[in-house]
């Protein structure tokens, strides 16, 4: 990597924006960790690769909610922006299922819905 | 950009009722009935956001929300919202969140092990604007504006301590993060550095442009593995990406940052002793003045920031003062996390502009109380704050009221606590942790704090007298002026402000050898209760000491002279047979 300067910091905000695309993003701080979020995230992981989809699963930090956790906040295009907290194994394969491959949304395990996206 | 998703429902009881479920049913069946199946999802949700709002349906995309949703508005949200898409006005319900995140922000929302996550959210913008542009002078200015008050508990200006420190010609000045981070209930320094830790790097670069330092040092409790880590991480991204080292972003400014790891000691939070710890002595804390920000670290001019404060700067400048100023009250500028834990719904992180109520945070934010119960009061301040009771909860929360109420801020623990929780003991479990943590040095601090849990014990026991409570009030006292450094001087705190606002609490422990929470283990008796008694025997089969004799003809008895009271047949009993008293 070459070092940023001030006139190219700009150039590398621009191009690291650019990426779009569908997402999924699971809470990977100490108190997501502790609640399981590391199983959450290496299945999230095994089943896209497996089912070959397009997303990408990313590690964030803590949003917050320590209640809730494990968080994963998926985005689809075409759907809103979800937190789906307390995701265990099973929720993880269900937000597979359901939700990236079937485009609904779960039952019972949406802590937050952000519309201001699309 | 497409708005094609289609219609979503989203529902859920927020009352104490439960029926989501039921409600759910309803709402899909009456869709059913519509021929509606295809073009609406409906989705029962664990949290919308809203509490003691009875049923709340929010529609998506419009983001229609409405709140006390019935059975009869069923059809008339799928006549006029779903299939008309105009609203029912009568239902109609702003929904505004009461946090406010500035520091938080991209906490959750970017990978905090990738930097350009950190760049594409405007990271390093403020830095950049900073070295083409303004004097180190102008920097401070620009706090000034914006009222910052340090976040890791003093609540010092921190413009101030930057002037001291850039004021003074030194040949090498440092910049400290202090990232220490020791009272219980605590975690809003971790999830930072663990959730966004360029931020803290970013304003520790821009602190070492203001007050001329080129070095600086993030001092973290060694438990702190993963924040570790990842800070390592981040120096390591930012030196490769020339923000860190020599000449950053091309300018003639440089600074360069290590990780100094704490031992875990309490007193090695508060700044002298910290800067001890970082020198390789033992974190012994040592009389201030001179303050660090004219003789720190080896005796240089040192800036020590709490990471929250940190974090916020590079906000500060990319928004300017005036916008940080603009947010909170009159006494306190800006916003504040908190670390909300205890008996509260949702217990975790929150940021909320300051000068809101404690009563907003544990109900319109927190959910309200956990089990139901009754609140009886909010801890603030870890082991150096106090309890506020029920009644003082409207109070806005900014550094004066708080200390005014016998609490402080903090770095911002705050612990919801109900009926189950007795005063003396949470005085006590806060003065002990207090005692393990005194490092020593000082007399009133080591023989006061020993002393005034003496005190405490013998009052949760049962063998204290009235005048005991003097007595206590008066090494409170003492050890409040007398102590070296803010661990003692602060550490009566909890005890002082559990004794002004529940004295009676005390006395019935000292008068009536009682104590209503049922927390004082010595206080209490156990026995069974003969008419709600089944004789099933499983108390006796759980007692660990053998206390309890009888036999299912006779019934059963507890030998209160064996009993330990361990609580264990209590916990047992399907009948609620066991008393404790
Ligand atoms: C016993 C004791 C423990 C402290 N622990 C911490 C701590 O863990 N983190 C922190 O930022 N400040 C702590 N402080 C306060 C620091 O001494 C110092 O005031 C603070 O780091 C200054 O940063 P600020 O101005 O940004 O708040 C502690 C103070 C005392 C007396």
């Amino acid at each position: 990597m070459k070092k940023l300067t001030k006139e190219t910091l700009d150039a590398c905000r621009s191009e690291s924006q650019r990426k779009r695309g569908n997402w999924i993003k699971v809470g990977m701080s100490t108190c997501g960790i502790a609640a399981g979020a590391g199983d959450v995230f290496a299945i999230l992981q095994n089943e896209a690769q497996k089912r070959n989809l397009d997303i990408r699963i990313e590690k964030c930090g803590c949003a917050g909610m320590c209640y809730a956790e494990p968080l994963v906040e998926v985005y689809v295009e075409g759907m809103p922006q979800v937190v789906y907290g307390d995701v265990d194994k099973e929720t993880a394969l269900a937000i597979i299922d359901k939700h990236i491959s079937g485009k609904r949304l779960l039952n019972d395990h949406i802590y937050n819905v952000k519309v201001d996206r699309s | 950009m497409t708005m094609g998703y289609k219609k979503i429902v989203l529902l859920k009881d927020t009352g104490s009722t439960g029926r989501t479920k039921e409600f759910y049913n309803l709402f899909l069946e009456q869709c059913r009935l519509e021929n509606l199946q295809d073009d609406v999802q409906i989705v029962r949700v664990a949290d919308i956001g809203m509490y003691d709002k009875g049923i709340v349906v929010r529609i998506i995309p419009g983001d229609i929300t409405y709140a006390g949703v019935t059975e009869a508005h069923i059809q008339k949200i799928i006549q006029q919202t779903l299939k008309n898409n105009k609203p029912v006005k009568e239902l109609l319900f702003t929904r505004a969140s009461k946090q406010m995140r500035v520091v938080l922000k991209s906490c959750g929302e970017i990978d905090p092990e990738n930097i350009k996550d950190y760049i594409a959210c405007d990271g390093y913008q403020a830095l950049k604007t900073m070295l083409a542009k303004s004097s180190s002078e102008d920097v401070i200015n620009e706090l000034k504006t914006s009222g910052l008050r340090g976040r890791g508990g003093g609540g010092f200006p921190t413009w101030m301590k930057w002037k001291f420190a850039r004021q003074i010609e030194a040949d090498q000045k440092y910049i400290i993060c202090n990232a220490d981070e020791g009272d219980p209930g605590a975690y809003m320094d971790r999830s930072v550095l663990e959730g966004d830790p360029h931020s803290v790097v970013e304003g520790m670069i821009i602190a070492g442009y203001a007050v001329g330092a080129t070095k600086g040092f993030v001092y973290v409790r060694a438990e702190y593995e993963l924040a570790i880590e990842r800070v390592e991480k981040t120096i390591e991204q930012a030196r490769e990406y020339g923000l860190l080292g020599e000449h950053i972003l091309g300018s003639d400014f440089s600074f360069d940052l290590e990780i100094r790891l704490g031992a875990g000691a309490f007193v090695c939070g508060e700044e002298t002793a910290l800067i001890a710890s970082i020198e390789g002595k033992r974190g012994y804390p040592s009389p201030r003045p001179p303050y660090p920000s004219v003789k720190g670290l080896w005796g240089k001019p040192t800036v020590i920031n709490n990471v929250e404060t940190l974090a916020t700067v590079p906000v500060i400048l990319r928004k300017g003062g005036a916008w940080f100023a603009s947010i909170g009250s009159e006494n306190a500028k800006g916003t504040k996390v908190f670390a909300l834990t205890g008996k509260v719904k949702n217990s975790g992180l929150i940021e909320v502009p300051m000068g809101i109520t404690l009563r907003e945070i544990v109900f319109d934010i927190g959910g309200g109380m956990l089990n139901g119960k009754k609140i009886k009061a909010v801890q603030t301040g870890g082991p150096s704050g106090g309890v506020i009771p029920e009644h003082l909860l409207d109070t806005p929360v900014d550094y004066e009221n708080l200390q005014k109420l016998g609490s402080i801020m903090g770095s911002g623990g705050m612990i919801v606590m109900d009926e189950d929780d007795c005063m003396v003991d949470i005085a006590k479990f806060y003065l002990k942790f207090c005692v393990d943590e005194s490092c020593g040095k000082c007399a009133p601090c080591r023989i006061g704090g020993f002393q005034m849990l003496g005190y405490l014990n013998k009052i949760s026991e049962g063998k204290a007298g009235e005048d005991d409570i003097e007595l206590l009030e008066r090494i409170c006292n003492a050890s409040k002026k007398a102590s070296l450094c803010g661990l003692g001087q602060t550490s009566p705190n909890p005890v002082l402000s559990t004794l002004k606002y529940f004295r009676e609490e005390y006395l019935e422990h000292i008068r009536d050898r009682k104590c209503r929470a049922r927390k004082c283990v010595d206080l209490l008796t156990y026995h069974i209760g003969q008419e709600k008694c089944k004789r099933c025997s499983i108390c006796m089969r759980n007692c660990p000491v053998n206390a309890i004799s009888g036999d299912k003809q006779q019934g059963f008895l507890i030998d209160v002279n064996k009993c330990v009271k361990c609580g264990k047949c209590f916990d047992v009993c399907k009948f609620d047979a066991i008393i404790r008293e």
